[in-house]
């Protein structure tokens, strides 16, 4: 074969073009680990994963364990993982409350409630999220301090913070007991509903279920009682104390503003996202439910809601991974979510690809575990078979 | 549906009001609800924002505080550092009307008679050179500003401007690759996508910012400020990808089989035939992508840069005004707004634009 | 290319989709000039076949060689003979951004790099060899499906081909407009044109084409003049075929 030839083979073109795009891609990674490499080699420090079981030498703002300085970096990972999670599931549940809310208003018949809807709604989509989070930021620091705190309904609310009632009981053991009930909720909701238990007496489904939360509830209870320290009453109450606040428990401003501004932004695009849900069900549908002689809240409980939200579910699920990647932006505020401690973990030890590699990973698992859950969720209740009809 | 309404007696406005608002007690008790919320917000905005408000331009905190109202005063005397950051004050015309250039590329790029490859390029790097110009000096006897003083609303405009040139090349690279018949170039940016797709951004830019001078050779490691823009880009890009695959998907096969049929090469087939129609058919989605990406430039406050939310926090931050936050944050938010707002309705219009015209057909 | 050999020369051809042999074994020669109209019930592999000539399939063994061009892994063979061979569509795929006139300057411009002006002209010299120069400015979308597909046929022909590929382009078509478009077809044909049709339109084989060649399960079963395929079909399937299709 000669060379005018060779370079006209279709095989050959197709080959060489692929070697050469995944040796421009290998020969980037390659350069940068081998140069970070020397960087790090140039500072003394070794590249490798060993730091993970060094000691951090910081401490942490937030943390639902309890952690000190001296605690190894994985542990900080960890607590920095649940912390991202933890913002997460407050802020998706919050968001989803309000979306439903705006969202609701935004599709009914009454004026007044639509133009409340629509009004929230661009305020709060139109504005950068870290605008709004500075905003709120800035307004709990203008907030009295512990010595004027506003007291209200049991809780002091200072710049400082809001203090709450709480028990006095270990971080982990209510870590535990949240995630035993959490546990116990979702099973009981699976037996209830899931379609291999679809043959059981429904007095025994029923039963079942029950049996399993509470099966997780008495979890819950003994880790609050192990978790309990005995010298002490089991509640504790915030009181003002000179220049600070004791007892009770402490709600950090960075804490609830970054929870705030996740919930009311999230809440604007979700609030759309269950409109469109629910201008996606069909007419016919709702004139067969009323021709079928079911009251309005009938045709909405029975007819309108299950059809919008398979709807809505898609879109919500894109969301969804949009707002935990949004839980970043407590660096802004010092809210030491996931991204922070890596952050924080690479300004001290210097270990960037280490960190870099950790952070891509930890995000690709965030993100497809929670895409996982919610399209397994959308297959399950999607309508099955081929649909005619719907919205024309 | 539409024939019953015609036949039907016409009711009183009274009737149809109360039908409306009133048709039963839950919601006659939302409507009350709801007018009860609206007037009280329409009551503390227009009476904090004007009533009680203070426009006098000397006032200080004082004075200010004598009245309930917002202290405009600090708009008057902080509006250059939170327009324009740290640019030399004497120079700070040129950030205006380099402003000004973006804003007209972005309002002659909303125009269906620009909606041309090659106009559309034209003006956007037109426009950047321009505004690259007149913000860096160092020709034409403009005196040279260092990018590091660059700040406010010409940065946010920049950044946002040097995202959306970068990426949008790179998102049809991206999105290119994707469908390529080839199977490694396919998976591998494929994987590539989905892997940015699934980080934040403020990773990203962080990574770009901070992370990348340590795994570069020296001579690609440049100035923060364009690796900044790189990483927004790159992020957009992957975005944006998806956006004109989706676009991609919309278009029937046989589209690209009657190019391959008429003997047109890959270049002409994608040029000519299969982009020019996925961008129509992802247009509200990319005018959409865009408006995100604007909101987003503001997350380089994180990183260090004097973009227009940095530069009004340190306007309010410095002594004298730092009760007067709210109303320097009213003031950004009005500017983000009236863009992002402006942009979105755009879209929204469009939209209803192409669907009209597609059931014409 | 030498377009004193066959137009077409096909010897044992086969085409495979994943594990589902679409086309197996086919053997065709197809002179210059010549006109075959190949019909088969659905899913005989038809379309296969004729997507094969210009490439939009790979075949996966076989050759094809079209006016003497080998199509193998060479880029440019495959580039030089879809210059060669024109192709129109049973959905017309005409581009819906671009106006009548541009779809037919599209390829000329592009591919044989002639002057926009000349490339104005043959075109609506084409488009009045079809009967609509009046609708040249408009947008494919403003048309009707009979003059859609006479726009495609212009298409075709702007490019100037030797051979042109057509593949059922009457039914996705109403009733009334199928007229409008055999007879386009029957005036390309008797001008000369090599042509290999997809159709099952009975009256326009009898009338233009030299042979039908019938294919089922990817195979040829039998190929004949149009007088005795009609009158005498050998083959048992190409008789329960023509009985389904002249029943109606
Ligand atoms: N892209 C494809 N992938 C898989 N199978 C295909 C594809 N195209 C065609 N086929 C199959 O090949 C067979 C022949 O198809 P085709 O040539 O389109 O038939 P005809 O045009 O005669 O109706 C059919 O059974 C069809 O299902
Ligand atoms: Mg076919």
């Amino acid at each position: 074969m000669d060379r005018a030839s060779f370079w006209r083979s279709k095989t050959i073109r197709d080959g060489v073009l692929q070697a050469a795009f995944l040796a421009a891609l290998i020969g980037l990674v390659l350069t940068a680990v081998l140069t970070a490499r020397a960087n790090l080699a140039a500072q003394g420090l070794t590249s490798g994963f060993d730091f993970l079981w060094k000691s951090t030498g910081w401490e942490m703002n937030f943390t639902l364990l309890h952690s000190e300085r001296d605690d190894p970096y994985w542990y900080f990972l960890l607590l920095g993982l649940m912390n991202t999670l933890f913002m997460g599931t407050i802020g998706l549940a919050g968001a989803s409350v309000i979306g439903l809310v705006v969202g609701l208003m935004r599709s009914g018949r009454n004026p007044a409630a639509r133009l409340l809807g629509t009004l929230y709604i661009e305020l709060f989509r139109n504005l950068p999220l870290i605008v709004q989070l500075f905003f709120w930021y800035a307004l709990a620091n203008a907030l009295p301090n512990p010595r004027q705190a506003i007291e209200f309904a049991g809780a002091i609310i200072s710049s400082r913070g809001i203090y709450v009632p709480g028990l006095t009981v270990t971080s982990g053991a209510v870590a535990l007991a949240v995630a035993a009930l959490l546990i116990g909720a979702a099973l009981a909701i699976w037996i209830a509903t899931a379609r291999r238990f679809r043959r059981m007496e429904r007095q025994r489904q029923r039963g079942a279920a029950l049996m399993a939360f509470g099966l997780a509830a008495l979890v819950a209870v003994i880790a609050l009682v192990t978790g309990h320290d005995s010298t002490q009453p089991w509640t504790t109450f915030p009181a003002v104390d000179g220049l600070r606040v004791s007892g009770g428990f402490r709600i950090q401003p960075e804490f609830y503003c970054l929870a705030i501004a996740i919930m009311t932004y999230g809440g604007a695009y979700i609030g759309e996202i269950v409109r469109g849900g629910f201008k996606a069900v069909g007419r016919g549908q709702m004139e067969a439910s009323r021709a079928l002689g079911l009251s309005n809240w009938q045709v909405f409980t029975q007819v309108q809601m299950p059809l919008a939200f398979r709807a809505m579910l898609p879109i919500l699920i894109n969301q969804y991974v949009w707002l935990i990647k949004a839980t970043t932006l407590g660096i802004a505020v010092g809210f030491s979510d996931f991204f922070m401690v890596i952050a924080s973990s690479i300004n001290h030890s210097g270990q960037t690809i280490e960190f870099i590699s950790i952070l891509v990973g930890g995000f690709l698992f965030i993100n497809f575990s929670l895409a996982a859950i919610l399209n397994r969720l959308n297959r399950a209740i999607a309508l099955k078979g081929h649909q005619t009809g719907g919205a024309a | 549906m539409t024939l019953a309404t015609d036949f039907r007696p016409r009711h009183s406005r009274l009737y149809r009001l109360r039908r409306a608002y009133f048709a039963s007690p839950l919601t006659g008790l939302v409507t009350l609800l709801s007018v009860a919320i609206l007037a009280w917000l329409a009551w503390i905005v227009l009476d904090w924002t004007v009533l009680q408000a203070t426009f006098d331009a000397d006032a200080n905190q004082a004075i200010c505080a004598e009245r309930a109202g917002a202290c405009w005063s600090v708009i008057a005397n902080r509006w250059r550092i939170i327009l324009f950051g740290l640019y030399p004050l004497d120079e700070q015309w040129r950030a205006g009307v380099a402003c000004a250039v973006v804003a007209l590329v972005i309002v002659l790029s909303c125009l269906p008679l620009m909606w041309r490859f090659s106009r559309l390029a034209l003006v956007w790097v037109l426009g950047t050179a321009v505004f690259y110009t007149l913000m860096r000096g160092g020709i034409f006897g403009l005196v040279p500003v260092n990018e590091q003083q660059w700040g406010g609303l010409p940065l946010t405009l920049f950044i946002f401007v040097a995202t959306g040139i970068l990426g949008m090349p790179l998102a049809i690279g991206l999105a290119l690759m994707r469908r390529s018949e080839l199977p490694v170039i396919a998976r591998v940016s494929g994987w590539i996508i989905d892997t940015i797709r699934s980080l934040p951004l403020l990773a990203i830019l962080f990574t770009c910012a901070i992370v990348l001078p340590f795994m570069l050779p020296g001579f690609l490691i440049g100035e923060k400020l364009y690796r900044v823009i790189f990483g927004a880009a790159l992020f957009f890009a992957a975005y944006q990808a998806e956006i004109i695959r989706g676009g991609f998907q919309g278009i029937p096969r046989g589209q690209e089989e009657a190019a391959k049929a008429l003997g047109l090469g890959y270049w002409q087939r994608m040029g000519k035939v299969v982009l020019p129609q996925a961008f129509r058919l992802a247009l509200p989605a990319t005018i959409n992508q865009f408006v995100i990406a604007f909101m987003e430039t503001s997350l380089v406050v994180v990183v260090g840069f004097m973009e227009l939310l940095a530069a009004s926090n340190t306007a309010f931050r410095t002594g004298e005004w730092r009760f007067a936050y709210i109303e320097v944050y009213v003031f950004i938010s009005a500017i983000y707004f009236a863009f992002v707002f402006g942009l979105s309705r755009y879209g929204a219009w469009l939209e209803a634009r192409m669907s009209a015209g597609q059931r014409k057909d | 290319m030498d377009l004193n050999t066959d137009a077409i020369a096909i010897s044992d051809l086969h085409k495979y989709y994943g594990r589902f042999h679409a086309l197996q074994g086919i053997n065709l020669t197809i002179r210059k000039g010549e006109k075959v109209v190949v019909c088969g019930p659905s899913g005989s592999g038809k379309s296969t076949l004729i997507r094969c000539i210009n490439q939009l399939e790979e075949h996966d063994a076989g050759d094809i060689r079209v006016f003497g061009t080998l199509l193998d892994d060479n880029v440019g063979s495959i580039d030089e003979i879809r210059r060669e061979v024109g192709m129109v569509f049973q959905h017309f795929n005409l581009f819906p951004h671009m106006t009548v006139l541009e779809n037919c300057t599209l390829a000329p411009t592009l591919v044989r790099k002639i002057s926009r002006a000349e490339a104005e002209k043959t075109a609506m010299r084409f488009l009045e060899k079809v009967r609509i120069p009046d609708q040249a400015h408009k947008f494919p979308g403003q048309l009707s499906g009979g003059q859609q597909q006479r726009v495609a046929i212009a298409r075709a022909l702007c490019m100037q081909p030797h051979i042109l590929l057509f593949d059922e382009p009457t039914s996705a078509l109403d009733p009334e407009m199928i007229a409008e478009v055999l007879d386009v077809m029957v005036s390309l044909a008797t001008e000369g044109m090599t042509m290999v049709c997809v159709t099952h339109e009975m009256g326009f084989a009898r009338k233009v084409a030299d042979r039908v060649i019938f294919m089922d399960k990817g195979e040829i079963v039998e190929e004949a003049p149009p007088e005795e395929f009609f009158s005498a079909p050998k083959n048992e399937r190409s008789k329960l075929f023509l009985a389904q299709v002249l029943g109606h």
